[in-house]
């Protein structure tokens, strides 16, 4: 049992800056969550979803519908962006937020941030040569496999090269590489955290007009919607302790 | 005296907005029923860029009985349906047009600093309305950095009184800079801004609470602050000023014509008398251009897109641009360092909720030789929605596991960042890329580089706030350096061989056209600078406002 007001989870405090196996965390019992693990078991930000002003809601809705079909990422190209999506944002399981098809919607809109680096191509040209790279950088290393084909840990050493800035191939030569990193994690994170799973995992409050909120401590900063946080405890033990 | 009494019962004069909109809807009253003149007929006034500037010079001379017209390229907003409670959906409100960057330290624009449609960047402003300090107009005299400004901060306070009481701007009193006091009381703090308050404290640092253009009383029909934390994605609420609430529902009850999804072109010059004749604009979706013609232009565009308008208006006699000659046009761009550093706490604090500003500290504001740097920065709470969470977990080198870990712990985390005053340089500059926009129109590139002194400066400030985190117990620290805001570009200064207009922000080469917007500041403190621009603006409407209706054509 863990104390939550203890930050020893926290990857830049233990040993090889990785966290604990998410089984310390308790079992998703409202909301879903991606991978049904959390650290507010009992929450669902969609319990106020009626407290939501109407245009708020549309977008979230559509939100929730992407799903499927791609307009931008070619058949060929899926597998490796699904592969990169899912390391990227350690999405084991199901189920999985849409991390691809969010991406593909928003390339296929020219949905772009408003920026290009001088050294760099348009958005669009830097996720088809990043996708093309990861396949040629596996190629190399893993005669004849495809960056999809791997195992997990492999993909994961693969991308740990890509943060770091350590691929070489003729389509990543072409980039940039330290910005390419920027360019597509931030994509990938701005789609995964726009999804209002992800707000029950991490216990955000979510959209909050006209309603507002109220509680801004000290005396609480939970709004009565709003769940505490827990971790895997056995209330059976838990009970018995509070006995004695 | 009476007015610091009194707070914000003493409310503006000459502005009406705040009792012109409706308590039950967020629309820009007078939308349906605002003025249209024909492109041939010559307005007193045509503004480029519906924004902090444009638009206080527009509600400005439009109350002295100015024909005037705002060409804006984005969208006349209609908040209730437009804007969402909500960090992705709020895209639109920022200017996502491809532009350029580059330099050794390119800065990313985009929702970071650049704004498109009515009300402009100020939509997604934070709302921190900090003054600048009367040093940052003289830091070449100084601190033999920068550049003096042609005007004193004389001239300008009377207008930064004016434009407090019209925001209005909330705050403690102010020991900062000229000492002064603000229209509106203090907001409360949330816990998570009082844990950071506390670590300052325990440094020895002091800290104020504001000062915020948001509203927490009784403004006409502004309705108080829900404290619902989405500031950068639109005030729902019209609690939040921007010129969208403060200027132009007051400009358009004087006549004044927004035209909204109107991109301008270029600035048209008589060839013969060397005067600005209008400025040629496309509609969205007419793909034709037009001309509107006009007495007096002026430039508001901001630092990226009034240089590249200058310089698409390249002309006989101007060949490099308009107001080009003396190769000034586009350089001197700033921007703030703005590095962000946040704390692990044992208890939840849920940092999202209150305005991201809240409380903020200039005590590192001026120059202090021991720490090895010209000028300073200051310190000032903010409060990232999950979005920009996972971006600063990323800054700090977490991905996969480690990042969703971080993510999860959300809500024990409180933000503090800084702004660094960095310094004005000549290669620090807009130009025009070879790409081309969907009008034809050549895109702005944008390089920046930081200078010796803007990193040791930075680098202090990083140890300062990461200082106050530890004093506050924070269990775990994460940084991510990054810039915030923009300003100069067209600066304003004594002679045409260093800048591009005169104090009267009058461009040196063309008799009626004037910059009204940041891009003439010369300095940028480490002041947001949204206040200034606005301040700045309603100088230069006195200016142009009290000369008599005859002389415009001769302005």
């Amino acid at each position: 049992m863990r104390d939550l007001s203890k930050p020893d989870h926290l990857p830049n405090l233990r040993e090889g800056g990785q966290p604990p196996e998410p089984s310390w965390l308790p079992r998703q019992r409202r909301g879903i969550t991606p991978q049904m693990i959390g650290r507010y078991p009992d929450y669902d930000v969609f319990d106020t979803a009626e407290t939501w002003d109407p245009a708020t809601a549309r977008v979230i809705a559509e939100r929730m519908e992407v799903r499927g079909s791609f307009a931008f990422f070619t058949p060929d190209e899926q597998p490796t962006l699904r592969a990169l999506c899912d390391v990227a944002v350690a999405q084991d399981a199901e189920p999985r937020i849409p991390v691809p098809e969010l991406i593909d919607e928003k390339l296929a809109a020219g949905r772009l941030d408003g920026y290009q680096y001088a050294d760099m191509p348009d958005d669009r040209e830097t996720w088809r040569l990043t996708l093309a790279g990861l396949d040629e950088v596996t190629a190399e290393r893993h005669d004849g496999y495809r960056f999809a084909g791997l195992d997990s840990r492999s993909q994961e050493a693969v991308v740990e090269n890509f943060s770091k800035a350590q691929l070489r191939s003729a389509s990543f030569d072409r980039l940039n590489i330290t910005r390419t990193w920027s360019v597509c994690m931030r994509m990938i994170l701005a789609a995964f955290y726009s999804h209002p799973w992800a707000w029950n995992e991490i216990g955000f409050g979510g959209p909050a007009y006209p309603r507002g909120f109220m509680r801004l401590g000290p005396t609480s900063t939970r709004e009565p919607f709003e769940r505490p946080g827990a971790t895997d405890e056995d209330p059976v033990r838990t009970v018995t302790e509070g006995r004695a | 005296m009476i007015r610091h009494l009194l707070k914000g019962a003493v409310g503006p004069k000459d502005n009406d907005s705040r009792y012109l909109l409706d308590v039950h809807r967020r629309d820009l009253p007078g939308e349906a029923t605002m003025r249209a003149y024909p492109d041939n007929e010559e307005v007193d006034l045509c503004v480029v860029g519906a924004g902090a500037g444009g638009s206080v010079l527009a509600q400005r001379l439009a109350r002295r009985g100015w024909k005037v017209v705002i060409l804006e390229a984005g969208p006349f907003w209609h908040p209730d349906e437009d804007w969402v409670s909500d960090e992705a959906g709020s895209h639109q409100l920022y200017w996502t047009e491809k532009r350029i960057i580059g330099g050794n330290d390119p800065v990313e624009l985009g929702k970071n600093n650049s704004g498109r449609g009515v009300g402009g960047s100020m939509v997604h402003y934070a709302g921190y309305c900090p003054r600048f300090h009367p040093s940052d107009l003289q830091t070449d005299t100084l601190d033999g950095v920068g550049a003096d400004w042609p005007i004193s901060y004389q001239q300008l306070r009377p207008h930064y009184e004016r434009v407090e009481a019209e925001l209005p701007v909330a705050g403690q009193n102010w020991p900062w800079g000229y000492p002064h006091t603000y229209p509106f009381s203090p907001h409360p703090v949330s816990e998570a801004a009082s844990v950071l308050w506390r670590g300052a404290i325990a440094q020895g640092i002091t800290m104020r609470v504001g000062p915020v253009g948001i509203v927490n009383g009784t403004f006409g029909n502004r309705p108080h602050c829900i404290y619902r934390g989405y500031c950068l994605q639109g005030c729902k609420v019209n609690a939040k000023a921007s010129p969208y609430v403060t200027h132009l529902p007051d400009a358009l009850a004087h006549s004044v014509e927004i035209r909204a999804n109107c991109m301008a072109a270029r600035v048209e010059l008589d060839p013969s008398s060397r005067r600005a004749t209008g400025v040629t604009f496309i509609k969205e979706g007419e793909q034709i251009e037009r001309l509107q013609r006009a007495k007096v232009v002026a430039v508001a565009g901001y630092s990226i897109e009034t240089p590249r308008l200058l310089l698409n208006s390249a002309t006989k006699g101007f060949p490099n641009g308009l107001c080009n000659n003396e190769d000034q046009v586009g350089r001197y761009v700033m921007v703030q360092g703005a590095t962000q550093a946040a704390g692990r706490f044992p208890t939840e604090l849920r940092m999202y909720k209150a305005p991201p500003a809240q409380v903020s500290s200039e005590d590192f504001y001026e120059t202090n030789p021991s720490r090895g740097f010209a000028r300073g920065f200051s310190i000032q709470t903010v409060s990232p929605e999950p979005i920009g969470w996972a971006e600063h977990v990323l800054a700090d080198g977490h991905w996969g596991r480690a990042l969703r870990e971080y993510m999860r712990d959300y809500n024990h985390w409180t933000t503090i960042g800084v702004l660094n005053e960095l310094l004005a340089e000549p290669d620090n500059r807009v130009t025009l890329a070879e790409e081309k926009d969907p009008f034809g129109l050549p895109v702005a590139r944008f390089d920046y580089s930081l200078c010796d002194n803007d990193k040791a400066n930075v680098a202090f400030s990083t140890e300062v706030i990461t200082d106050i985190l530890h004093a506050a117990g924070a269990q775990d620290v994460l940084t991510i350096q990054r810039f915030a805001h923009l300003i100069g570009g067209a600066r304003m200064g004594t002679s045409p061989e260093n800048s591009v207009v005169d104090a009267h922000q009058r461009s040196w080469a063309v008799p009626n056209l004037y910059l009204a917007d940041g891009s003439v500041c010369p300095t940028q403190g480490s002041a947001n600078p949204a206040l200034t621009i606005m301040a700045l603006s309603s100088l230069l409407a006195e200016h142009l406002g009290s000369r008599p209706a005859t002389e415009r054509s001769r302005l």
